[in-house]
């Protein structure tokens, strides 16, 4: 591992839309420098570099690896490119933060743990919803023993359509691997972390809800039961109306108490000619967090996320997935063995 | 117009005496009853004699469960309007008896499922029903007791009823099909997993709570958001109330008529006008049904299917 001392050098692959906040990460963060960019579409790359002080940009990842001879990548390419790329990286020598899911399927994500064990190199899954204030209260509360064993978790992140572009490769199953896979596992991965438990089941009921002819179910609601004995829900809408709707909500319920974070507990409301509406809450920013847990386990310290955390997220998001089509409870255990 | 009602029994579920905590209470303070009582030897346990002798018009029948149909029909037949404590009768068959003979006499039957009368969830309804929020599509609810003696039946069988009746008269959706899932301790929580008629569904967790700071056997969480085409409506059932905060603690101080005051007064209003009552037999089927098919799926561990109920049954109206 580096020492702290050491200025850690960072490709940023992929310069699509969620891109820009990555690297903004990386320049708030003092033991990070952005080394290039990387995109296949020079134009896009070009861009990105001069939104970035001009640093090298490349279309050709393997390239950029060899000639900035960088330490490590963030990557926020499509879905379906993840695991090919973790498994380049890995074989560069790098270290990788990479945007959720760790991949499409499971025998794809579990290559890429399997690369990072090989190479002896930091690998972890960008669930960061783990490093939003809201997430580390819930989780503190858990630990601290307050509400006794976890009983229940309701968690629901829902809001109107939020993808600006109808072709875009997130609304393509083949991409994307799905919505479950592609925010699903946002939530997912959180109520197994809070409850720190082994998913056992998924049973996921899904709707194409904006439209008809959608692809992706843009509601899903994905109940996970673990071996403990608590059952999770989880709702995750991009379908919702109006559009303008955005909500987050928690409870928590265990042998000892009671959780709840509502949707209006994170700042006060507003109320104009459109409506009453929540003002922007003025958390941490989540993105900045997440990015300084990954140096911090590039230079040492335990990642707070765990490539193995991130397969086990794919395999209950494939698991919902399955679930909606079937229509019945699927083993994440199966979903698991099945690609092994 | 007064109504003579007559308390029959005190038996619940568990600890539960409904007709002293709550019906009794409620029948005196409303001004459409005045309670009777029989006094000699008919009191000893003939309802049938005790209508009779008090010439009672309304019976609140709180019999023990495994009797509590047998009752009801009998007050029923003896000429009575009911009120029958929750759940009408152990199960479906039992039920559908009892809905056989209401509608064989002519007479109300109100099962008490009387979360669906609370203020909010009736504006709720009527707002639904009107389009505000367009078609409903997904309905999501909690009702979770805080303290309190726990059921020796399970708190699905005790408390299932009332979300699952408030969901079926919010959205008029008959279940067809149950996913129940059971929470750590599986007679303590449950989680019901509900697909409508119409594409609609809906997710009930029912569940008690340790028991916290809060008032014993207060509701920790009672509420519904539906979301429609239209637009989303969130229904908190402990509103509307003031907050009291003092030196003994903190409690919420009810607007108006309780949620059992107002379902005396749509009995009440059931009766004079005769117009059918605002929830009747049909209803506690319907709610029973889902009950009754969640503990089967509890035993199963998979979705349990529940088939459309014969064409000219009073289910098709619930």
């Amino acid at each position: 591992m580096e020492s702290l001392s050491a200025t850690v050098r960072v490709l940023v692959v992929g310069t699509g839309f969620i891109a820009a906040q990555h690297a903004a990460a990386v320049h708030a963060e003092p033991r990070l420098e952005l080394a290039g960019v990387v995109d296949i579409d020079p134009g896009r790359a070009a861009a990105a570099s001069r939104a970035n002080g001009g640093v090298p940009w490349y279309t050709d990842l393997d390239a950029a690896l060899a000639e900035t001879r960088a330490d490590g990548a963030v990557v926020c390419t499509p879905n379906d490119t993840h695991a090919g790329i973790a498994e380049r990286v890995a074989a560069a020598g790098a270290h990788l933060l990479i945007e959720k899911p760790l991949a499409t399927d499971v025998p794809g994500a579990r290559r890429a743990v399997e690369a990072f064990a090989r190479a002896g190199r930091v690998l972890m899954p960008a669930h960061s919803h783990r490093h939003y204030d809201y997430a580390l209260t819930v989780q503190d509360v858990i630990r601290s023993g307050e509400l006794g064993d976890v009983d229940l978790v309701r968690l629901s992140i829902l809001g109107g359509w939020i993808w600006p572009d109808w072709r875009g490769w997130m609304l393509d199953p083949s991409r994307s691997g799905g919505h479950a896979l592609h925010n699903g596992v946002h939530l997912l991965d959180l109520v197994t972390w809070w409850t720190g438990d082994t998913p056992e089941t998924v049973h996921a009921r899904g709707r194409r809800q904006t439209a008809a002819e959608l692809e992706i179910y843009d509601y899903l609601e994905m109940t996970v039961r673990f071996a403990g004995g608590a059952v999770a829900v989880c709702e995750m809408s991009r379908g919702h109306r109006p559009a303008s709707y955005a909500r987050r909500d928690v409870l928590v319920t265990g042998t000892g108490g009671m959780l709840a974070l509502p949707w209006d507990a994170e700042s006060g409301t507003v109320t104009d000619e459109s409506g009453t509406a929540l003002l922007p809450p003025a958390g941490t920013d989540g993105f900045a967090t997440q990015m300084a847990a990954w140096a911090d386990a590039v230079t040492g310290a335990p990642a707070t996320v765990t490539g193995a955390d991130g397969l086990l997220a794919v395999g209950m998001g494939v698991a919902a997935e399955r679930s909606i089509a079937t229509g019945l409870p699927v083993r994440v255990d199966d979903v698991l063995k099945e690609a092994a | 117009m007064t109504l003579r009602t007559l308390p029959w029994g005190s038996s619940g579920l568990g600890t539960q005496d409904h007709q002293s905590d709550m019906y009794v209470p409620a029948f005196r303070a409303h001004p459409g009853f005045t309670l009777v009582e029989a006094t000699g030897p008919a009191a000893a346990g003939d309802l049938t004699a005790a209508i009779r002798e008090t010439g009672a018009q309304v019976v609140s029948v709180c019999a023990p469960p495994g009797e509590r149909a047998d009752r009801i029909v009998e007050a029923l037949r003896a000429g009575c309007h009911v009120l029958a404590d929750k759940p009408m009768a152990p199960d479906v068959a039992d039920a559908r008896r009892v809905a056989d003979a209401a509608a064989e006499t002519g007479l109300v039957c109100m099962p008490a499922h009387h979360h669906r009368f609370g203020a909010s969830v009736r504006s709720a309804a009527s707002a639904l029903a009107a389009g505000r929020i367009g078609l409903p599509w997904n309905v999501q609810a909690d009702f979770l007791v805080d303290g309190g003696d726990p059921c020796p039946e399970g708190e699905l069988v005790n408390f299932g009823l009332y979300p699952v009746d408030v969901v079926l008269a919010l959205t008029g959706r008959a279940v067809r099909r149950v996913h129940a899932l059971p929470g750590r301790d599986p007679r303590r929580s449950t989680v019901l997993l509900l697909d409508h008629d119409s594409g609609l569904t809906s997710t009930i967790t029912v569940g008690r709570l340790p028991g916290t700071t809060a008032p014993l056997g207060s509701l920790a969480l009672h509420r519904y958001r539906i979301s429609g085409s239209g637009g989303v409506m969130d229904v908190d059932a402990a509103r509307p109330a003031a907050t009291v905060r003092s030196v003994v603690g903190t409690r919420a101080a009810w607007h108006g008529d309780g949620t059992v005051g107002r379902m005396l007064t749509a009995l009440h209003t059931a009766i004079v006008s005769g117009r059918p009552p605002e929830a009747g037999p049909a209803d506690a089927v319907a709610a029973l049904r889902v009950t009754d098919a969640a503990a089967r799926s509890l035993a199963l561990g998979t979705p349990v299917p529940i088939d459309p109920p014969p064409h000219d049954s009073q289910e098709d109206n619930a």
